[in-house]
């Protein structure tokens, strides 16, 4: 059975109604996506990771064009919105937007936040110049995203428009068929936006998700960004994310798996002008036999640019993780400050973790350190615990979370930090 | 049975017998100098009793109140009200002294502790350790100087309330001032209800924590016993002439 085809393509294309411009677009990246090998442990960079089990060639789901209302939604999402401080809301089911709450005062003032098939309506312009800048057919799960992808979120903020409270995206999986859907983030000029992505679902039969995002700071902007999955079992998860900073441009990233069976991030800062800044923060928690794996890239191509990434994890069971980060300097990049560490906690002798880190340097008047750690937990901070009365799970509760918490507070969103310490005390007491 | 009992230990690290029968009854409601010179097994009888892992003991039994608790986990004798001050208190970035404290006291209370209920505890201790509230918001002993994380072992001593402490060479490393402010907590908590053993090296902390009994402890076993004036000879003539006299009277 074909169903990554080009009869396929040609059909989402036209169930979404999108113009010409986009069909073309899928029709190339699908040619990309066919000629494009699956990965194997051949590839440098998969080589941790076994996908003989992931439901590759999964057949994508279709839109149903289905609405909720508030009421109606999944018991996930409004569980999720009762303690989320977002201002303003999507919520998707499968490929479907089912129910959206934007403050009316911003789209006033020119915020736009709806999904990418709306947006190639009211505002084609700006869609058009910013989609697949960031992701497009870099591998043959970003090119098999870009041909197959059935929904998306867009966000516009216009020139010195500051938003403070975040903006959110709810995406529940309902597990079966393939899910592919993306996140375009535009920042006009000095404006300033949270965003946050969350990935929702009950334990499901194996499924394959794919997930793109990609940020366009104009000079001056500033993006607070979240890629939060906290799926059931059977998923498998393959995000990528690239964000263009320009002249003075400000990211404060997060990217956090705590769910699914296979989870792969696919983080990119490009640094393209001066003056710009990304703080890339991780955190991951495995139990099980969940495997997680984060590539990340700081990319830094002009001078006098700065990046400063943190991932922190902990896996405990059988639970793998993967850390292969690269700080990236291109020859004009001079004055550069990079800075990358990983630190991993390692809870059972059958837990593993790789790291990985890189430098490679182009420019000579730079400040890069990087640094990776992985070891057990310690066994005389347990003892200190628990000779004042606390459990040995309830001491190793305390010393995951002490593990992740510089992390956590580096979250300048209070509610969704509330929530990650939530789910990973959970974690632990599985 | 009110007491702390210790009953011909045995016990090793790494295959090397460190305690070689001791013998020791503490009674609750009064306090004991444990005094000894360096490697006697001082600090490792206190480790044990507080349950550390690493030792493995090969003979003879802990009673708490009657009730044995060699088999019992470190958090399980902790829950009976037992309490390790440590010689090295251990560093734990990233959990707040607060935050530590107060599930500490949950676990050994068996209940919930409300936030008003456990402030009025800590603000007591911290009058009493003359302590600036600031501490309780940072991390476990991370960063702190020798002095404060002393301290903050009699910070925890006063909250939990235990029947019977151990304290480790709670006095050493610190200068007068210091030991004046460790001595005034484990004073605070002197009383019927509660027994302690005071370890250390040398006779100085005593002056401030008047001891009910002095034992001395010498290769792993107590070889002599005495009232408070024991400290006092001992540091006016020196561990070698106790060691002497054992060995004449051996």
């Amino acid at each position: 059975m074909q169903v990554l085809d080009k009869t396929r393509v040609e059909a989402i294309s036209q169930a979404l109604g999108e113009p010409a411009w986009l069909l073309e677009k899928r029709l190339k990246a699908l040619e990309a996506f066919a000629k494009l090998p699956y990965p194997s442990k051949k590839d440098e960079n998969w080589r941790y990771t076994d996908l003989s089990e992931a439901p590759l060639e999964q057949e994508v789901e279709a839109p149903k064009g289905l609405r909720l209302s508030r009421d109606e939604l999944p018991e996930l999402v409004r569980r999720r919105l009762e303690k989320t401080d977002v201002s303003g809301f999507l919520v998707f089911v499968g490929p479907d937007l089912v129910h959206a709450e934007v403050p009316e005062e911003l789209s006033a003032k020119g915020l736009v936040f709806t999904s990418l098939t709306e947006a190639l309506k009211t505002h084609p312009a700006q869609v058009e110049s910013a989609l697949f800048q960031g992701v497009y057919t870099e591998d043959k799960f970003a090119a098999q995203n870009s041909a197959f992808f059935t929904h998306g979120a867009f966000l516009y903020v216009p020139a010195g428009l500051e938003v403070e409270k975040p903006l959110g995206v709810f995406k529940v999986l309902e597990g079966g068929k393939a899910s592919a859907g993306r996140s375009l983030i535009f920042l006009e000029d000095n404006a300033k936006a949270a965003y946050i992505e969350e990935y929702l679902s009950l334990d499901l039969p194996p499924t394959l998700h794919l997930s793109a995002t990609e940020m366009v700071l104009r000079p001056g902007a500033r993006l607070r960004h979240a890629h939060i999955q906290t799926f059931g079992q059977g998923v498998w998860h393959f995000h990528r994310q690239r964000a263009l900073l320009e002249r003075d441009a400000g990211l404060n990233d997060l990217v956090v798996n705590l769910g699914g069976a296979y989870a792969r991030s696919e983080v990119a800062s490009e640094l393209l002008g001066p003056g710009g800044e990304s703080e890339m923060l991780g955190l991951y928690f495995g139990h099980g036999q969940q495997h997680f794996d984060h590539y990340t890239l700081q990319h830094h191509v002009e001078h006098h640019t700065r990046s400063d990434l943190l991932y922190k994890g902990a896996v405990k069971d059988e639970a793998r993780a993967v850390f292969s980060g690269l700080i990236k300097l291109e020859r004009g990049a001079q004055k550069t400050d990079a800075y990358q560490a990983n630190r991993n906690l390692i809870l059972s002798p059958t837990a593993r973790v790789d790291s990985i880190p890189q430098l490679e340097i182009g420019a000579n008047d730079v400040r890069c350190t990087h640094g990776s750690t992985t070891a057990p937990v310690d066994e005389m901070q347990l003892f200190y615990l628990q000779s004042r009365g606390l459990s040995r799970s309830l001491a190793q509760e305390l010393l995951v979370k002490a593990h992740l918490a510089d992390v956590l507070n580096r979250i300048p969103l209070k509610a969704l930090r509330a929530h990650l310490e939530a789910v990973i005390e959970e974690k632990v007491r599985i | 049975m009110n007491q702390l009992e210790i009953r011909d230990l045995w016990a090793s690290i790494d295959g090397e017998t460190i305690l070689k029968g001791v013998n020791l009854v503490v009674p609750k409601g009064e306090v004991h100098a444990l005094m000894g010179p360096n490697g006697a097994g001082k600090s490792t009888l206190g480790k044990i009793l507080a349950g550390d892992p690493e030792y493995v003991v090969e003979k003879g039994d802990i009673l708490l109140d009657g009730e044995s608790i060699l088999e019992l986990s470190p958090d399980e004798r902790a829950r009976k009200g037992l309490f390790l001050a440590f010689q090295y208190p251990v560093e734990v970035p990233g959990v707040t002294i607060a935050n530590f404290l107060r599930l500490a006291l949950q676990a050994k209370l068996g209940r919930e502790v409300g936030v008003a209920e456990f402030w009025a505890k800590v603000k007591k201790a911290l009058e009493i350790l003359d302590w600036d509230e600031s501490y309780l918001s940072r991390y476990l002993n991370d960063g702190f100087s020798g002095g404060e994380k002393k301290r903050n072992e009699i910070l925890q001593l006063l909250v939990l309330e235990p029947s019977y402490a151990v304290l480790d060479e709670t006095d050493s490393g610190l200068d007068i001032d210091a030991l004046k402010v460790v001595a005034r907590g484990v004073n605070a908590m002197r009383g019927s209800g509660f027994g302690a053993l005071v370890i250390t090296h040398y006779q100085r902390i005593l002056n401030y924590i008047q001891p009910d009994k002095v034992h001395v402890m010498m290769d792993g076993r107590i070889v002599t016993s005495g009232g408070p004036e024991l400290a006092l000879e001992l540091e006016a003539k020196g561990y070698e002439w106790l060691r002497e006299r054992v060995k004449e009277g051996a």
